[in-house]
């Protein structure tokens, strides 16, 4: 029985952020090659997971830190909101502002995804055509191989209010950066040619297919001098990939998620707003009792959700930590390894990569062969599928459509990854399975529907 | 080679939602669950806290925690394959028994959401378009009652009177002795708030309200809103599933959500949205976009981006774990209003007060009237005192600030109820029966209360920090 006067607290509830667990002996050791493969046993030992691009992974030791947090909850969650929630997000919050090198930790909101971050960025958008802050007919600049979700959510809020939306053509296979540029600068002239205000670009860090990294620096620049009033850069593909610096870059906003390449388990991401952004009203969709405090805040509370995934920020960061050069080293070794597989298949295959290894991250196009036959889109989820099935090899594809006058093109690419759990047979793997294909006269028409 | 093939196999993978259990076999069942069964499903809540809240947050049993977990880890083993073979059958399997729960007529009426907050996004969103679309009129009104949610209150604001609607409030007599009291109240609010040439656009209506609990006629409020010219209606039945019959047919709204993590055993969290077919319009969304956006909203809901889908996936776990009672959700819920209302009764006797409202408009929760002497004069009183019973005694209560009523409901001493002391009574305690409560944490709040009273606490004595 409680006592009136003592307080009816337990160890563990005492408002402290961090689970109890997590404050293990400083390991001065590195990571070992089977303490990683042990932190990833979880995965499937009989699949070649080559995608981690699509639905990230997360170690074991940010799984069972996420159990005590959902535990946590559980156990009293009346407790848990009113003295866990706030502070252990805000540590996440932290954590990240740190890492991304934002001015203030106000700029920095939690969200489910990437996803959720651009419909919040985008429903602005909507509001200033319905208020009259936009007239109708202004313009939304987003590439052509922007996310299906991002370019969904640009005909809900943005073409649905009135907007004008004008895609860059970027050309695929890529050779520099220079051809980029190019294009973008011809399509933010195509948004002025009626005298339209451009009010929003969104430019991916790293598009997701074809993978390509995207100079968003340069391009945030050239948006700053042509009179773009914001730009969004959608890095779904950015925290773990590639350098997330929010003053070098520049942007007004940002989103990367966490789940991807930063070990969170799905699904969190955050969304940075800088401070100085014109037009940040900016709200969360779903509306709870913190409406009008804040988008951060507003985050931090949507109704009643588990909320664990956004708690494990700390933890992760502990895990990366184990690595040697920590986040940095772990992308660093990623791209190298992933260039260098991407060249051992191309070489293997007699194909080519889709872009310079400058311009990938831990992912990387890699053409396959053309007898294959992959002539669109089903195609190419289909032979993704047969692979899975028979040759246990999980890798997306991506169909690329050939080019008038083009000779014997590459139709198909297949974006191949690599995280720290990864291992030179995956890849051997693969290459293996074309080859078997390509020697069995395999072509995709002959895979059913 | 097991990852495969289990995946793809739906009529395995739901019927052995637990095949990755550590134990192989499924232990024989005795059914009914037992006591002690039913402690040890309870057994991860805090020990020492009389946990009377399970409105807010709700609860969720091992079994089912643990078919979460099963969920989580095929995610995490293989999401590609999970996502491609496994996830929408699994959701479609979930929305098919909510859909046999409440009576709809097909299952593409049934979506899957995060809670009834989503769902009030949702919902007016789409009203806020339509007068940013111009289909409605400036001034043009949505109605809600005036102890809507909070969450429902701030969505009306930034979706509709931010676009140009109006808001109407309806107050609810509370404490109320009757539903005939609550009918006449809303007819009353809803003629009273009709302005020339204004169309009432939605009304929201909660089936249990919320603070101060009270479960509300919600089939003849619906025919009222009718009667009215009430274009459509949202019922706000977040406490709903779990707690009482639902008949989305019989009640007649065009929207109904309820949350399946307070009284349906899931965890956190999952809600039903029920749209009546011809609602169903693409202009239904949820307000995330993702690929699947434009096509139809259950399918819209299903994939909101890369997310924890496993909440919504173990809802037939929560039906195997309520069919281990006897009745089944029916005894459930009978046993929860039983119980609930003798606990409150007990409460009233000891302390000299009320209950909010007759046994027949309760489910599992009942208000309570808090001693006079408590001096509750404000909301800030009243969530001081909750924090100060949970830090100071192990019990976790909500408690309800209510100011004087309003005139036009009252009796005819005009004044609202008074307890054994002759003081007016102007807090109430929201006190909960679920499955796993027993008397003794009754007693426990019975009892501090009642010290605090010995020793002349009142409100004013709790210093925030």
């Amino acid at each position: 029985m409680a006592s009136p006067d003592g307080k009816h607290r337990r160890s563990g509830t005492n408002g402290e952020a961090k689970p109890p667990d997590s404050k293990k002996l400083k390991l001065s050791a590195l990571i070992t090659d089977e303490e990683i493969q042990s932190e990833f046993s979880h995965h499937d030992a009989s699949v070649a997971r080559i995608n981690n691009g699509s639905f990230g992974s997360c170690p074991q030791s940010v799984i069972s830190a996420q159990q005590r947090w959902q535990l946590r909850f559980l156990r009293q969650p009346d407790s848990f909101y009113v003295n866990d929630l706030k502070p252990g997000v805000l540590e996440s919050r932290e954590a990240i502002r740190s890492i991304i090198n934002a001015d203030d930790v106000s700029e920095v909101s939690i969200v489910d995804n990437a996803t959720t971050a651009a419909a919040i960025v985008l429903q602005q958008m909507a509001w200033a055509f319905a208020e009259g802050r936009f007239e109708k007919g202004d313009v939304a600049v987003m590439l052509h191989y922007a996310y299906g979700a991002v370019k969904k959510s640009m005909e809900a809020y943005v073409t649905r209010a009135g907007g004008r939306v004008v895609e860059v053509q970027l050309p695929f296979p890529v050779k520099s950066n220079e051809e980029i540029i190019t294009e973008f600068k011809l399509a933010l002239e195509r948004g002025k040619l009626k005298g339209q205000r451009i009010r929003l670009a969104v430019i991916d860090h790293v598009t997701s297919m074809p993978s390509v990294v995207i100079p968003v620096k340069e391009l945030v620049k050239i948006c700053r001098e042509e009179g773009v009033d914001q730009v969004f850069v959608d890095a779904a593909h950015g925290i773990g990939c590639v350098d997330v610096d929010m003053k070098e870059i520049g942007a007004d906003f940002y989103a990367s998620n966490l789940h991807k390449w930063f070990f969170c388990p799905p699904s969190a991401a955050f969304l940075y707003c800088r401070k100085s952004a014109k037009f940040s009203d900016l709200h969360h969709p779903v509306v709870s009792h913190e409406y009008g405090n804040g988008l951060a805040i507003e985050s931090t509370w949507i109704g009643t959700r588990d909320y664990s995934s956004q708690l494990v920020v700390p933890s992760v960061v502990e895990f990366v930590n184990r690595f040697r050069g920590g986040i940095e080293g772990i992308k660093k070794r990623n791209h190298e390894v992933v260039v260098r597989m991407g060249k051992m298949l191309a070489e293997s295959w007699g194909t080519s990569l889709g872009c310079p290894p400058d311009m990938c991250s831990s992912m990387i196009m890699v053409g396959l062969p053309s007898c294959l036959g992959i002539m669109s889109e089903r195609d190419t989820l289909k032979l993704r599928t047969h692979l899975r099935d028979c040759f246990r090899v999980e890798v997306p594809i991506y169909y690329r459509a050939p080019k008038e006058g083009e000779i014997d093109p590459v139709t198909g690419y297949a974006r191949i990854s690599h995280q720290v759990y990864n291992k030179p047979e995956d890849y051997e793997r693969f290459r293996d399975a074309i080859k078997k294909l390509v020697g069995d006269n395999f072509t995709c028409a002959s895979l059913s529907a | 080679m097991n990852g495969g093939d289990d995946t793809r196999n739906l009529g395995a993978a739901h019927r052995n939602g637990n095949n990755h259990h550590h134990s192989a076999k499924r232990p024989k069942i005795s059914l009914p669950i037992s006591e002690s069964e039913i402690r040890e499903e309870f057994s991860h809540h805090e020990e020492g806290v009389a946990r009377i809240n399970n409105g807010s947050f709700g609860s969720c049993p091992a079994s089912v925690q643990s078919a979460q977990k099963n969920w989580q880890l095929r995610f995490l083993r293989q999401p590609d394959d999970f996502y491609h073979n496994t996830l929408s059958e699994g959701v479609l399997h979930s929305r098919t028994i909510i859909k046999g729960l409440i009576n709809a007529d097909d299952v593409e009426e049934i979506s899957l959401v995060d809670n009834a907050t989503t769902a009030a996004a949702i919902v007016l969103q789409q009203v806020g378009r339509g007068f940013a679309e111009s289909r409605f009129n400036p001034g043009d009104s949505v109605v809600m009652l005036h102890c809507a949610f909070q969450a429902v209150k701030k969505s009306i604001q930034a979706y509709v009177t931010r676009a140009g609607g109006s808001v109407v409030e309806v107050e609810l007599p509370f404490p109320v002795t009757s539903k005939e009291e609550v009918i006449d109240a809303f007819r009353l609010g809803l003629r009273r708030g009709k302005q020339d040439g204004k169309t009432y656009r939605l009304a929201i209506i909660d089936h249990i309200t919320s603070m101060p609990s009270v479960v509300l006629p919600v089939k003849d409020l619906v025919s009222i809103c009718r009667e009215e010219g009430v274009e459509r209606v949202f019922v706000d039945a977040a406490h709903a599933i779990g707690s009482v019959k639902i008949d989305v047919k019989e009640i007649g709204a065009e929207f109904y959500v309820s949350n399946l993590h307070k009284w349906f055993f899931c965890p956190p969290s999952v809600a039903f949205l029920y749209c009546k077919k011809f609602e169903l319009s693409k202009d239904m969304r949820h307000p995330v976009a993702s690929q699947e956006h434009g096509n139809d909203l259950p399918v819209g809901n299903a994939w909101t981006g890369t997310r924890d889908y496993s909440s919504q996936l173990v809802v037939h776990s929560a039906m195997e774990f309520v069919e281990r009672f006897e009745g089944g959700l029916e005894g459930i819920m009978a046993r929860n209003q039983r119980d609930v209302v003798e606990m409150g009764k007990m409460l009233a006797d000891s302390w000299g007060t009320n209950l909010g409202c007759p046994p027949e408009m309760c489910a599992s929760m009942v208000m309570v009237g808090l001693p006079s002497r408590l001096l509750i004069t404000s909301g800030d009183d009243a969530l001081r005192l909750r924090s100060y019973l949970r830090v100071n005694y192990g019990v976790e209560v909500p408690i309800h600030y209510q100011a004087q009523a309003q005139a036009q409901s009252q009796r005819e001493e005009g004044d609202g109820p008074r307890d054994k002391d002759g003081g007016r009574i102007t807090g109430y305690a929201r006190i909960s029966h679920q499955v796993y409560n027993v008397a003794d944490d009754y007693y426990k709040f019975r009892d501090a209360i009642n010290e605090l009273l010995k020793k002349e606490f009142t409100c004013r004595m709790i210093f925030t920090e």
